[in-house]
């Protein structure tokens, strides 16, 4: 507990504890209503033709069978989370396996089910392309012909560089200094290229929706990460005002960035307009696997110039993602122009970023948005360079690490950084330097940083006073299992001088708080985070002028503490919220605070202020580190230990940041052994649990969590995020132990036996 | 054809009318509102869905609820008594042993079987009676905890 603080710092437990550990939470899967039917999408089981022929009247007549829509039952419209590049159905052609081409609704799931088989589809094959490097051929086949014509969503608006006539749907590049002058300067160069592969987000509740379409009004029930997003879409795919359309996000069974884009909803509604029902949709898991949508793997080259004492002088960086058939890649690819060379001191940067259609599932922000992909890129070959230069990869990253004062390598300053005491902290609980006991054991170290959304992405929050003198929070934001809701009641409470228990939170509901862009890039304890602590200003200075007229003292000489406004000299006079609040509904208004929080942007039309530094708070920075065994008869990797070091500002609930820590460590020793979807001619050959594996309780490695304070000015209470930096170093530590241990370099991920024991025959010649 | 049948639930008997191939977890959700089972997959894999039937975990989306007749069936709405959480929902409030909270009517219905045959289990074991239920958020170590501090006492 930090000193100071009553609230702040303590590991309250979840304010959803109780449904939680009963049961009786309500997910998306749990929502029911009276009349309601069941809907199922007919996907396409082609990666790439033309409809030639839709016939959905056998369906329709169907015993049970109550709706059928196609392309032709709704607006075209075209939407997206990023890029507007999708219709609800797809109109003339598909572009992947998994597309959406109707839907039906029955009285029951298996009618529905049933019905889909008595819808008559004939399609006309295109040539597909399913390989990256092929997308990018001269003579390849077009994903999207038409996709110059496409818009973006506001939050991407002038962030979109598609090139016509090719399947490079965006390529954007950023540069610091002069990276050829670097490269001459350096006394040595390395180029080195890495892949990645496309993992699923895996969250155990698979996608669930509700929609209840009147005349003119929607309801729907969602387990998304982004109802106001998702708002916004529909809205524009049905032409109503956003006012009438009503999101209400359910309890949310995990997202990890899967659940951040509209997904079923259009369907239900489009259903639920047809039939005038509440329609219901649940994907099965298998439908998850090969329709919902994975992570962007990307192939990544790196060149990096080192100067004969070890320091980085330049650093360039070709990162090409692989977006599958629609564009949610985007904000992963531009992210990566900003994190991927890691948090170091380079004086000549140049990154290129691009994002490539392919007829296969989609890819959408998966946690670490792009960052992972480009962290095993760049971190596996700090590795190799300490190696070949013969510096300890510990001191390597000491050496060239961002320091307080420094400028990042995206030229934002960099303020309240530990970074250097993470990788102190890391070595030390690796025992670096100490000699391995075991054969076949080795040892590896990363350094990580990831960056927070810059402006575009705003939040709002209301803190309002009930008669009682309890606390109640109105935040946009949803609670994808995070726990986001009881830090946001801790700011309120820590702030509002009540106890914790008194605050309440209602969150993630379109029609009754305000606007927030939505759960994902670590944001929400950060921007969101500060919209209830000013908003709990907001109504504490209004308390405190009630409580002035009541006390006749002026306000300045008030404080709050224990659901009282007393008068600091002396705190015996007083007077509680409850009289206050009593008070003022009989005489005086309300009690309502409001706030907002965010990366403020330059207007347009004002210069750019180039003088200054753009600041972009809350980057946050740590170290990783793994001890390994390989078995080099089997090729099996196994972590013994995990460490990971975070700096998050301020631990406003230290449980719950260890939590965080904990589950992207796992994720991440999972993203790099295990996880890869399995393509055969843009088809997924292993769309289920049994053949998709992600870690049980046995194979996870004892986890020593550590974290690091120094309070970032902007945040509230000094806080950062956290959710997404405890993944990304994972992969790029595990391969470098693998390389400490038997001496063999693995460029492509997963690290699976048959890759670990192709190279040890390699080795061995 | 619909028949009935009784199923004992969490200390009660229950008459519910089913088809001869209604899955126990669709008995539980629909029929019966007891939603703390979960479906997360087809494959019987992830666990969200295990109910404890006599002494053992198993995957209600596996067992056809004709054939759970006779048997003492234990969901998680079972576990607290008289409006008192079972000691293992307290250690996992406690302990942190969740985040989204999909898989912990699985988790501790697992942990609760666990520690009926075996009061206080090892590590390995308490890992070992997991391997049936998956968690994407937690990574874990803090069920195990929970799970651990339940047998020793100390919740």
């Amino acid at each position: 507990m930090t000193p100071g603080f009553k609230v702040i710092g303590k590991s309250f437990p979840r304010v959803d504890s109780q449904e939680i550990v009963t049961g009786r939470v309500v997910f998306g899967v749990d929502v029911s209503l009276p009349g309601m039917v069941y809907g199922k999408v007919l996907r396409s089981p082609i990666p790439h033709g033309r409809i030639v022929r839709l016939d959905v009247s056998e369906a329709e007549r169907l015993p049970g069978v109550v709706a059928v829509v196609t392309a032709k039952d709704v607006p075209a419209n075209r939407y997206g989370f990023a890029l507007k590049d999708e219709t609800v159905f797809t109109l003339d052609k598909v572009r992947c396996i998994g597309d959406a081409i109707g839907a039906v609704a029955a009285e029951d799931p298996k009618s529905a089910e049933k019905a889909l088989g008595h819808i008559h589809v004939e399609y006309e094959d295109l040539p597909a392309v399913y390989d990256l490097e092929e997308a990018l051929r001269e003579d390849a086949p077009l994903v999207h012909p038409e996709m110059t014509s496409y818009d973006t969503v506001r939050l991407l608006r002038g962030a979109w560089h598609p090139i016509a006539g090719t399947n490079m749907v965006h390529r954007a590049e950023f540069r610091k200094g002069e990276v050829e002058k670097g490269f001459q300067e350096a006394d040595y160069v390395f180029e080195d290229t890495f892949r990645s592969s496309q993992v699923h987000h895996c969250y155990i509740e698979p996608h669930a929706v509700v929609a209840k379409a009147e005349r003119d009004r929607i309801t729907v029930w969602s387990c998304t990460q982004q109802p106001f997003p998702v708002r916004s879409s529909l809205a524009e795919i049905f032409g109503l005002p956003e006012s009438k359309i009503h999101v209400i996000t359910t309890k949310v069974g995990g997202g990890f960035g899967g659940k951040i884009a509209p997904r079923l909803e259009p369907y239900a509604v489009a259903l639920s307009m047809k039939c005038g029902r509440p329609v219901k949709i649940v994907m099965t898991r298998t439908e998850e696997f090969t329709a919902s949508a994975g992570s962007a793997p990307a192939i990544v080259t790196v060149k990096t110039g080192v100067k004969k004492d070890g320091r980085l002088v330049a650093r360039e960086m070709n990162l090409i993602y692989d977006t599958g058939a629609y564009a949610e890649g985007l904000p992963p690819s531009n992210r990566a122009l900003k994190d991927s060379p890691g948090p170091y001191n380079v004086p000549h940067i140049k990154i290129t970023s691009s994002l490539v259609y392919t007829n296969k599932l989609r890819a959408t922000p998966f946690r670490g948005l792009g960052v992972p992909e480009a962290t095993w890129a760049a971190e596996s070959q700090m590795d190799i360079i300490a190696h070949k230069m013969g510096i300890d990869p510990f001191e390597f990253r000491m050496l060239n690490a961002l320091d307080e004062g420094d400028i990042g390598p995206n030229g934002d300053l960099v303020q309240g950084i530990q970074l250097k005491a993470c990788l102190r902290k890391t070595a030390e609980a690796l025992r670096w330097g100490e000699k391995m006991d075991h054969p076949n054991r080795g040892r590896a170290i990363v350094a990580i940083q990831k960056s927070p959304t810059t402006y575009g992405s705003m939040s709002g929050a209301v803190v309002s006073v009930n008669e009682d003198g309890s606390i109640q929070v109105f935040v946009g934001a949803a609670d994808i299992g995070q726990g986001s809701d009881t830090v946001l009641c801790q700011i309120a409470a820590e702030e509002m001088g009540v106890p914790f228990e008194d605050v309440s939170i209602t969150s993630a509901d379109t029609a009754s708080t305000p606007f927030d862009q939505g759960t994902f890039s670590s944001r929400v304890t950060l921007y969101t985070g500060k919209a209830v602590l000013v908003a709990a200003q907001d109504a504490k200075k209004r308390l405190k002028e009630i409580a002035a007229k009541i006390l006749k003292v002026p306000e300045s000489e008030l404080e709050v503490a224990d659901k009282c406004v007393f008068v600091m000299k002396t705190p015996e006079t007083r007077v509680t919220f409850k009289e206050i609040v009593e008070l003022c509904h009989t005489y005086d208004g309300v009690i309502l605070g409001k706030g907002w929080g965010g990366a403020k942007g330059d207007w347009p039309g004002l210069a750019h202020r180039k003088d200054l530094k753009e600041v972009v708070p809350g980057w946050k920075y740590g170290a990783q580190g793994v001890e390994v065994e390989v078995d080099s008869e089997t090729g099996v990797v196994k972590v013994l230990r995990l460490v990971s070091v975070h700096d998050v500002g301020r631990a406003l609930n230290p449980l719950a940041v260890e939590g965080q820590i904990e589950g992207g460590a796992i994720m991440g020793m999972s993203y790099a052994l295990f996880e890869e979807l399995i393509y055969d001619q843009g088809k997924i050959t292993n769309p289920t649990f049994m053949d998709y594996k992600i870690p049980t309780a046995m194979e996870i490695p004892q986890i020593i969590s550590i974290v690091l304070e120094e309070p970032l000015p902007v945040g509230p209470f000094g806080a950062k995020g956290i959710g997404e930096s405890s993944l990304l170093g994972v992969a790029p530590a595990i391969a470098s132990a693998v390389y400490d241990a038997v001496g063999v370099r693995i460029m492509d991920l997963p690290l699976k036996p048959e890759r670990i024991l192709a190279a040890l025959e390699e080795k061995r010649g | 054809m619909k028949r009935p049948i009784k199923l004992r639930i969490n200390g009660r008997d229950v008459e519910v009318w089913i088809e001869p191939d209604d899955l126990l977890l669709d008995v539980l959700r629909e029929r019966l509102s007891l939603t703390g089972a979960r479906r997360g997959c087809e494959t019987s894999y992830c666990g969200a869905c295990s109910v404890i039937i006599g002494n053992k975990i198993v995957h209600s989306c596996l067992v056809l609820a004709i054939s759970a007749q006779g048997q003492e069936i234990t969901t998680i709405e079972g576990l607290a008594e008289n409006g008192q959480l079972h000691p293992l929902q307290e250690a996992f409030i406690r302990h942190g042993s969740f985040q989204c909270g999909y898989c912990t009517p699985g988790m501790i219905l697992a942990a609760k079987a666990l520690l009926n045959s075996n009061p206080h289990p090892t590590e390995e074991e308490i890992k070992r009676s997991l391997d049936g239920n998956l968690c994407r958020c937690t990574g874990y170590q803090k069920i195990i905890q929970a799970i651990a501090a339940t047998s020793e006492g100390r919740v």
